[in-house]
């Protein structure tokens, strides 16, 4: 008898922690923010192993305007939206492209910033164009849900799709013609095809509209989400966004400027 | 009295069917009062309506893993008896040589095999079939447990059973078919079986290099829908799929088998 009771009482317990959720809304609490730390120089961490980059100061600058600590979580891409869904966090600030798919799940801020998608081909594959790659036989190295694989998802479905954990793994497939090509954004293609022009050729011309960078928040949570328009409203007027730029982006903005590309901070 | 009673059981009996049942019933109601609780505590509602949707990527998947997995256990099997043959080999270099590979195999991360295997070994011999590059560096980690398991149950055959099939006139060979194998069966078939479900677990990690067995087709799919507990539940219940008649195999050989030793 008394041990059904010791077990009892341990569920009970069991329970009653759980039953303890944080209440995200009190103000004292510092401010989580989840990112996945695998995209330099938006996300990424400095020798030391501290969380750097774009995406790091603009959350902090965030917690101070509305006067929270901030506490950077490393969470992979996979995770970061269900982070969102158990209260592990309360926003992601990770490059994160608005789709319509996403907005089901979380809401999102007003942009804050755009990219466009790039083709990083196999030198020998003879691709020159996203037509050229949407044929039978190709196959397109992506990494699992990014919108690189929601696009090749619904747009090149002649072509084979190679769903990769990471970004790396994506470019040695290219780069050893095991895929044919690797869709990402155009900085991080642009940064590779500089590091292995040897054996892959960049593809730069446009083939969708382009994406747009928010905040995401828990569905509901109009609170956070208020404060943060209006956040990456006066961050941008008082040149915020110029100062990251010049901080983390240098080199990256002067060759974007070289080859025409339109900049991530300049919404149009 | 009578009530602890239900709940008891003297080590080394079993139950009756009725006592094991309601003992097997409570627990289930317990565990799952416990992951309910759990789940309306961070607000997640579980939505298996997918599921249907994606039924034939998700059988495929759950096929790719089942053929890996034969297969590997196949391939592993021949690699770890031969290197558990060699590091007893008069020939130095083959000694050393199975000595390394087991060593080597143990003592690194899959994960690290898998991307230095598949990258750099299989492109550098043109193996670009991911099924058959998985297969093959499944084998040649899981070769490596089972040439211990083998090497393990090799030495616990004693010395004297071989001095006696040589005083009865029996040759090397006579006394390895004749007398040692059929205790090596024995000795090795339950530890055996458990290595397969250690592959078949194991070989959720090839997801790493896209081949597009049951966790990959999971994460395909869970990027696709955002549904990430429904999906990881879904998989883990699929694998115990696998895993529980190996387990349960495993229990019936050492039964089996025990007698013997």
């Amino acid at each position: 008898m008394k041990k059904i009771a010791i077990v009892l009482s341990v569920c009970l317990l069991l329970s009653a922690a759980a039953g303890c959720a944080p209440a995200v809304t009190d103000s004292e609490k510092p401010l989580v923010v989840a990112m996945e730390l695998a995209y330099p120089p938006f996300e990424t961490k400095d020798s030391a192993g501290n969380p750097s980059g774009v995406s790091v100061d603009f959350a902090k600058a965030f917690g101070e305007y509305i006067g929270r600590k901030v506490i950077i979580e490393n969470i992979a891409w996979d995770g970061l939206i269900p982070s969102l869904q158990t209260g592990k966090a309360d926003m992601i600030v990770s490059s994160m492209t608005i789709t319509e798919k996403r907005k089901e799940m979380v809401d999102f801020s007003d942009p804050y910033a755009n990219a466009l998608l790039a083709i990083l081909a196999n030198k020998n594959s003879g691709i020159s164009s996203i037509d050229d790659l949407n044929q039978p036989g190709k196959k397109v190295a992506v990494k699992t849900g990014t919108t690189g694989d929601i696009y090749a998802r619904e747009h090149l479905q002649n072509a084979g799709r190679i769903e990769l954990a990471d970004e790396s793994a994506c470019v040695t497939e290219v780069v050893q013609g095991k895929a044919d090509a690797f869709i990402y954004d155009q900085l991080t293609i642009y940064r590779n095809w500089k590091t292995h022009e040897d054996a892959t050729v960049a593809v730069f011309i446009p083939f969708q509209d382009v994406e747009q960078w928010g905040v995401a928040v828990r569905k509901g949570n109009t609170e956070l989400l208020d404060k943060l328009n209006a956040f990456i409203a006066k961050f941008r007027s008082e040149g915020g966004f110029d100062k990251l730029t010049q901080k983390y982006l240098a080199e990256e903005k002067a060759a974007f400027e070289e080859l025409g590309f339109q900049w991530f901070f300049d919404l149009k | 009295m009578k009530l602890r009673e239900l709940f008891l059981q003297n080590r080394n009996e079993k139950a009756l069917p009725l006592k094991a049942a309601l003992n097997l019933l409570l627990l289930t109601v317990i565990i799952v009062a416990v992951f309910w609780l759990s789940l309306t505590a961070v607000g997640v509602t579980f939505d298996f309506s997918f599921v249907s949707e994606y039924r034939t990527r998700i059988g495929q998947g759950f096929l790719m893993t089942l053929l890996i997995s034969l297969a590997s256990f196949a391939v592993s099997l021949l690699l770890g008896v031969l290197s558990a043959l060699g590091q007893g080999s008069r020939v130095l270099m083959l000694r050393y040589l199975c000595g390394f590979y087991v060593k080597f195999s143990r003592g690194t991360p899959l994960m690290m095999q898998i991307y230095l295997f598949f990258y750099i070994i299989g492109t550098a011999w043109g193996i670009d079939n991911r099924f058959v590059a998985g297969v093959l560096i499944l084998s040649i980690f899981e070769g490596a447990y089972i040439s211990e398991i083998i090497r393990g149950s090799l030495l616990s055959i004693e010395a004297t059973q071989w001095e006696a099939a040589k005083a009865v006139g029996f040759s090397r060979s006579q006394t390895l078919r004749l007398v040692i194998l059929p205790q090596m069966v024995t000795r090795t078939l339950p530890a055996l079986t458990g290595q397969l479900a250690s592959i078949i677990k194991d070989s959720s990690l090839l997801s790493w290099i896209a081949v597009i067995e049951l966790t990959q087709t999971i994460r395909e799919i869970s990027a696709d829908n955002f549904k990430l507990f429904e999906c990881y539940f879904l998989l883990g219940l699929l694998y115990l799929a696998l895993t529980l008649p190996v387990t349960l195999i495993t229990k019936k050989l050492e039964k089996k088998f025990s007698y013997e030793t």
